[in-house]
């Protein structure tokens, strides 16, 4: 590039590059520009600004051209994304289109993405649990993975430092297998929730029904106040982005905070190519992008770089990233880069119907979603024939029972009236799952996308241990609705595919040797401590907790340990 | 139904038939753009009268006030596959046969109550024949797409029709108080307290 000069040289350097800009990378930006750096935070797919760019968000459902139902052609072309519970008429403009980003599935994988500023902070499903040391001695105490370099007490004060800032709901539960954060008031659990919750805590040693605990603003604080963002509406249209910022999001939160800290750069529809690794100096110097749109191929410059392009991109980057220094991919002297992947088992769940309390229903709609049992398998020692446990979300709830009989008056009548329904309960299982190197993801070795970039191939499945839980989830649960007195007991397995849980893990792991593990325990890159990866994918094991409170807390730590590397001159 | 009533609908059906043709497109196709399936005029206006059947105008506004059948035509075009909808326009034409060998007319010239028998005679018939199981917990009627034509298009008509009806502004604001915007949360409420409709 004959005409580049040092002026463009210099317009495209930063302090600090963070390639994505969801859950986590809005995190490195937020807590990079915080600290002064100068940061170019890189999205592969378009912006997508706080209320401005959520069209259906305030949309009734007759004003949606089907009223919500996606037409046939949009399900039959987006077979992956259309198994997803939040695709629908008002959201499908934040998910991927299958055509679009084809991908190689050796196994059967649901792989769901959110290419936009944002990512998929637009529409997870909010549920936010501290891990414990019982998820970060998991792998050393049961003898899977490799240890986790860090405990509890390490990542203790950044879980505290997010929960503020992000808003999190909750009850103190003082339950040492599920730690107590910074908690906004909680939404109360139901009547039925409730009876359920007293009946296990009468009846079962060490088993817990407690509040959902979530990422919504149910009594904002100034901090919030000060993001612009406002009290939770109870709307449970979520998925369209809110209004209110009632939930965190990085559109509502994290991304617009740094861009007003005045030090950041947004760059959206920019596919990171790779990191460009210098061998002379022997650290990463930048990351190549492509330009979407123009298919422009442009180089910018950092002192650090934060890979958060989501758990499995973040992976095809680092595969994607080669020298002679690394040629198997960026700090893959190991060989397990893109191996031991793991997700979470949500492949059962139960409903029975729970007679009596008739006087009592629901007014309004709950942002949490009910209850939550922490996992109670395996906690304190081993004690099944699996490995590890799940957790369960929890339900209850009645409606009014129309009558759909017959044409005419009486019709229109039954479509008005009814009875309310008995209660009913439900759950669903959120197993642990091993990883293991038969787990992995590869660069397909000819197929690329229209940019240039290998195809991903996923190669992640269920295994022996998965199924054994499944069983005892089905079990357990049966046994706890019958003591309840719950009638009626219906339980039921899937074959859902990995990836439709949403929470792939791994593939490039912390670890404490770097013969087995990718990242340290600050999230560096064991031999290339300038770059960091702090989403999914440095997972080393997957808990049955929701992932991604973690992953911001994670992310959090590691951005300030960047901060003070570069004050002490380490990362050059 | 008082006099006033019949007076009232009367006038309506006659207007509208009246009001149709000048909308219907010279090749004798609909006046609603539609993508994936070709309706005749005749077979817009066979939908609306099966839709005003369904949800009839009563003391408050029935299907062809609230323009139903343009919706549920709309979701017949885009909300089902080739092979679903060419078994729902086998349907149609079967349910024409059946009507004109019955009744000597079309559906559309018979009185109200003999619309009503028709369609009723359809679900009943359906129910005898599916022994009468009781419904599950869920009583909305659904896609029953394996159903033979003439049922899979009466129940594509009668679960679309419904669709429309309890997605419109008029019975989201008039019938039922939809709430963008609920701003609260009460777990332990009173059932006597709920809104009486």
């Amino acid at each position: 590039m004959a005409n580049l000069n040092t002026d463009s040289v210099k317009q495209r350097t930063f302090d600090a590059i963070v390639i994505g800009s969801g859950m986590s990378g809005g995190w490195a930006a937020k807590e990079l520009t915080d600290n002064g750096l100068k940061t170019l935070i890189l999205e592969r797919g378009r912006d997508v600004k706080h209320i401005k760019d959520y069209p259906t968000t305030n949309l009734y459902p007759w004003e949606f051209p089907h009223h919500g139902v996606l037409p046939n052609a949009v399900q039959e072309a987006n077979p992956i994304a259309n198994r997803c519970y939040a695709f629908g008429e008002d959201s499908a403009h934040f998910f991927v289109k299958d055509a679009e980003h084809p991908y190689v599935q050796t196994k059967p994988f649901d792989w769901i993405r959110g290419y936009q500023v944002g990512g998929k902070s637009l529409l997870w499903a909010r549920q936010t649990q501290r891990w414990s040391d019982f998820d970060y001695e998991g792998p050393a105490r049961d003898g899977f993975a490799v240890d986790w370099p860090i405990r509890y007490k390490d990542i203790a004060p950044w879980y505290s430092h997010v929960e503020k800032f992000a808003g999190i709901s909750g009850n103190r539960d003082g339950i040492a297998e599920l730690p107590d954060g910074e908690f906004l008031p909680p939404w109360p659990l139901n009547d039925v929730e409730q009876y359920f919750s007293d009946h296990v805590k009468k009846n079962y040693k060490s088993r817990h029904v407690i509040i959902a605990r979530c990422a919504h603003l149910s009594k904002p604080n100034q901090i919030h106040l000060d993001q612009g963002r406002s009290q939770c509406q109870e709307r449970e249209l979520c998925q369209r982005g809110c209004p209110f910022g009632g939930y965190f999001s990085a559109n509502a939160s994290t991304i617009p905070w740094a861009l007003r800290s005045g030090h950041a750069t947004l760059r959206p529809f920019s596919v990171v190519e790779s990191i460009i690794y210098d061998d002379k100096l022997g650290k990463a110097t930048g990351v190549r992008v492509i330009d979407s749109q123009t298919k422009e191929s442009i180089d910018y410059y950092a002192k650090i770089i934060f890979v958060n392009a989501a758990c499995l991109n973040s992976n095809l980057v680092l595969l994607n990233s080669k020298s002679s220094r690394f040629p198997n991919g960026l700090g893959n002297d190991s060989g397990v880069l893109g191996k031991f992947v793991a997700f979470h088992n949500y492949s059962a769940h139960i409903g029975a119907e729970v007679e009596g309390f008739t006087e009592w229903t629901t007014d309004g709609r709950n942002p949490a979603g009910g209850g939550y049992i922490p996992r109670f398998r395996n906690v304190y020692k081993q004690e099944t024939n699996f490995l590890r446990g799940y957790a369960c979300g929890l339900s209850a709830y009645r409606y009014r029972q129309h009558k759909y009989d017959g044409v005419g008056a009486n019709l229109k009548e039954g479509l008005v009236k009814g009875d309310l329904s008995p209660w009913y309960i439900g759950s669903h299982m959120m197993g642990e799952t091993i990883p293991k190197e038969t787990n992995f993801v590869a660069l397909d070795a000819s197929k690329k996308d229209a940019w240039g970039v290998p195809l991903l191939d996923i190669s992640v499945d269920y295994d022996d241990n998965d199924m054994k839980m499944q069983k005892d989830y089905v079990e357990q649960l049966t046994e706890m609705f019958t003591s309840a007195g719950f009638k009626n007991i219906n339980a039921s397995t899937n074959h859902q595919a990995p990836g439709l849980d949403i929470h792939e893990m791994g593939g490039a792991r912390m670890g404490k040797d770097p013969k087995t593990s990718i990242l340290n325990e600050w999230n560096q890159v064991h031999s290339c401590k300038n770059v960091y990866v702090t989403d999914g994918a440095c997972m080393t094991s997957t808990s049955c907790q929701n992932p991604s409170l973690t992953y911001m807390a994670l992310t959090a730590r590691a951005a300030n340990h960047a901060v003070e590397e570069l004050k002490k001159g380490n990362l050059g | 139904m008082d006099r006033r009533t019949v007076i009232k609908n009367l006038a309506l059906v006659i207007g509208g038939a009246a009001l149709l043709p000048s909308c219907v497109k010279n090749s004798g196709g609909t006046y609603i753009p539609l993508k994936n399936i070709s309706i005749t005029a005749d077979q817009e206006k066979l939908i609306a009268d099966i839709c005003e059947t369904i949800i009839p105008k009563t003391n408050i506004p029935g299907a062809r006030e609230l323009n139903l059948h343009v919706f549920v035509l709309k979701m017949l075009d885009d909300c089902y596959n080739k092979k679903d909808q060419q078994a729902i326009m086998k349907g149609m034409d079967e349910f024409n046969a059946m009507v004109q060998k019955k009744y000597n007319q079309s559906f559309g010239d018979l009185a109200v109550k003999d619309r009503v028998a028709v369609l009723t005679g359809i679900e009943d018939s359906q129910k005898k024949a599916a022994g009468a199981k009781p419904h599950g917990k869920r009583l909305k009627p659904q896609k029953n797409m394996n159903a033979p034509p003439l049922d899979t298009f009466y129940w594509a008509m009668k679960q679309q029709t419904i669709f429309a009806y309890t997605t419109s502004q008029f019975f989201m604001t008039k019938q039922i108080v939809y709430e963008l915007v609920p701003g609260r949360y009460n777990a332990h409420f009173p059932v006597k307290n709920l809104k009486t409709v």
